[in-house]
């Protein structure tokens, strides 16, 4: 089993509920983007999404098309 | 010709004076340069995550529409000069989602209104302490500059 006890402050990693042929994560849908953000606002690593590479680079460009468009916060 | 999802984030200014009207100054761009506008409408009206010259606010508007990708190069450039659009997104998609058609007739509907945007100057929410949580955070405060003003 991971140990995620390297930072007690590290959020532990939420649930990938993603298949990898579900549609491509889109950047509207901010409530779930929200979920793959640290409290400073950066991407959590593919480590603690649990998303594999493609999944993450989709969860990437999403997040910063989002954030292009002032719907989520750029890292604090 | 190709299908496109565009997101354009207007100014409420314009938006408080007549939202359709602002729905028309995004469509008429996309007519304007050959484009074919299949669906628009006025996806939501939001706090910003940061500010924009000035604005904590704007109503965003959600179209697709077919245009061939020379035009688009033409429509990124007319709406890069809008100044009434703080925010553009043009991307290519395959197809359009199936809710949009009866999403953008519903707003065609005669007595169909929209509150107007609330007051950008409104106070800012009390910033509560980011608590460090267990889980994963579901949302994240958003952190507005507190320097930022009104334009004239
Ligand atoms: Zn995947």
């Amino acid at each position: 089993m991971a140990e995620y006890s390297k930072s007690s402050r590290t959020p532990p990693p939420p649930i990938a509920t993603r298949n990898c042929d579900d549609p491509r994560i889109d950047y509207k849908e901010t409530v779930y983007l929200h979920k793959f953000l640290t409290p400073q606002a950066q991407i959590l690593s593919r480590k603690r999404s649990g998303f594999c590479t493609q999944c993450q680079r989709q969860l990437k460009e999403a997040i910063k098309r989002a954030r292009h468009m002032a719907l989520m916060p750029f890292v604090n | 010709m190709n299908l496109y999802e565009g997101m354009f984030l207007l100014d409420n200014q314009v938006v408080r004076a007549d939202w359709k009207s602002a729905k028309n100054l995004v469509a008429d761009l996309v007519k304007k340069n050959g484009g074919e506008v299949s669906t628009i409408r006025r996806w939501d009206e939001r706090r910003l995550a940061y500010a924009i010259r000035g604005r904590r606010r704007g109503t965003y508007y959600l179209t697709y529409f077919k245009a061939a990708p020379e035009a688009i190069t033409a429509i990124r450039h007319d709406f890069e000069l809008e100044e009434r659009v703080l925010r553009y997104l043009v991307l290519r998609v395959e197809t359009l989602p199936e809710t949009e058609v009866e999403l953008a007739k519903a707003e065609l509907v005669e007595g169909y209104t929209v509150p107007p945007p609330p007051s950008d100057d409104e106070p800012l929410p009390v910033e509560e302490p980011v608590a460090v949580v267990e889980e994963a955070p579901a949302e994240i405060v958003e952190e507005v500059p507190s320097e930022a003003g009104t334009e004239a």
